[in-house]
């Protein structure tokens, strides 16, 4: 499959910028490193095939999140026919965090754990958590997501909410530093 | 002072496996991806082309001018649902390519796309066959040369309709089930985005 001078060139600038949010989404979605590899290539090949079609419609971040979430989503949705048991933020509480099973001040730790709650989470909660931690603010996840500017708002006020109740040793560790 | 999140900052300041794709291997895996879409589409029509051949072959084998009708109506049914499951599949094909609709438009088509698919299933997959297994039976079972008396190929007519219909009946339901679902998450979907 050829590709044109433009879209190369369109696809590895926006894989310079992205290609580590790119990255830290897969983890997230797919705690498989085997599927997680594919999934983030399939991300990659996508967003290069999208560049063909890039018209300026939207800001190249806003695109490529698209891309990426959107190839994310059919991905975790295809994993979810085999796999039920994801929640909403209003179910969160009942999992388990697992904070019993580790020395919760290991930050590897206490990425793990975010990896796990992300996983957890139904979809839009999942994009917006993930788009939240990027640092993405509430107007363009709106648009990423194609969900109303109050929706975003109210959802991310609730993720945040939910990460101070199962993350406050980090909080913590922050505010003493 | 900053007012970053600390999660944000341990989130975007995450330790990364090396990872590196060059255009070659992006194209390589783009012409497998192509490569996956046509496997995927012929496995689809692997079944249909099997049914074509049997039934095409009992159409001109089978000397009883009422299986062959049969058989043949089964032949036309089977190429119908062939491009239908064609028509399906440019449809997937179209979807997948505009992956940069913001994620609600995007799963919300893709949720539709595929409750329109199952929820047709009983039109566009089972009653273009259902005719030509009826008259196929009917010609099998009261064939003039069989030595079986006519109440038993009766009794025998109606069970194979009966096990066919039921057959179909489960195929239906299993169909209208995920249906459900689907109309479960589209709902649910058109719920967020309505606030």
């Amino acid at each position: 499959m050829a590709g044109n001078p433009d879209q190369d060139a369109r696809y590895l600038a926006a894989a310079a910028e992205f290609g580590g949010a790119l990255q830290r989404l897969a983890c997230a979605m797919e705690a498989n490193p085997e599927r997680r590899r594919d999934l983030l290539q399939d991300m990659h090949v996508a967003l290069w095939r999208s560049m063909t079609t890039f018209d300026g419609r939207c800001a190249l971040r806003t695109w490529v999140y698209r891309v990426a979430h959107n190839v994310a989503a059919s991905h975790v949705g295809r994993e979810r026919r085999t796999r039920a048991g994801a929640v909403s933020l209003d179910e969160i509480d009942h999992l388990p965090d697992g904070r019993d099973l580790r020395d919760e001040h290991e930050t590897s730790d206490a990425l793990e754990r975010l990896h796990m709650l992300i996983r957890a989470l139904k979809p839009p909660d999942r994009q917006i958590i993930t788009l939240y931690l990027e640092g993405v603010d509430a107007a363009a996840i709106a648009d990423i997501t194609g969900l109303s500017a109050g929706a975003v708002a109210t959802r991310i006020s609730r993720v945040k909410t939910i990460l101070a109740q199962r993350f406050n040793d980090l909080a913590a560790s922050a505010s003493h530093d | 002072m900053t007012d970053r999140d600390p999660l944000q900052e341990l989130w975007t300041n995450q330790a990364q496996e090396p990872f590196t794709m060059s255009l070659a291997d992006i194209r390589a895996r783009a012409t497998r991806f192509q490569a996956r879409i046509r496997w995927r589409n012929a496995t689809e029509y692997a079944a249909s082309i099997f049914v074509i051949a049997c039934f095409g072959w009992f159409a001109v084998t089978i000397p009883s001018p009422i299986v062959q009708l049969g058989a043949a109506m089964i032949v036309l049914g089977t190429l119908y649902v062939c491009w239908k499951l064609y028509t399906l599949a440019r449809a997937k094909t179209a979807d997948e390519t505009d992956q940069a609709q913001a994620w609600a438009e995007f799963h919300r088509s893709e949720l539709q796309r595929q409750r329109t698919a199952l929820d047709t299933v009983w039109r566009w997959y089972l009653a273009p066959l259902a005719p030509g297994l009826l008259v196929f039976l009917a010609g099998a079972t009261f064939a003039p040369d069989s030595p079986a008396p006519l109440p038993a190929r009766a009794i025998l007519f109606g069970l194979s309709v009966c096990f066919a219909g039921a057959v179909f009946a489960g195929v239906a339901w299993l169909n209208k089930q995920a249906v459900k679902t689907l109309d479960r998450e589209i709902a649910a979907l058109d719920q967020i985005r309505a606030v």
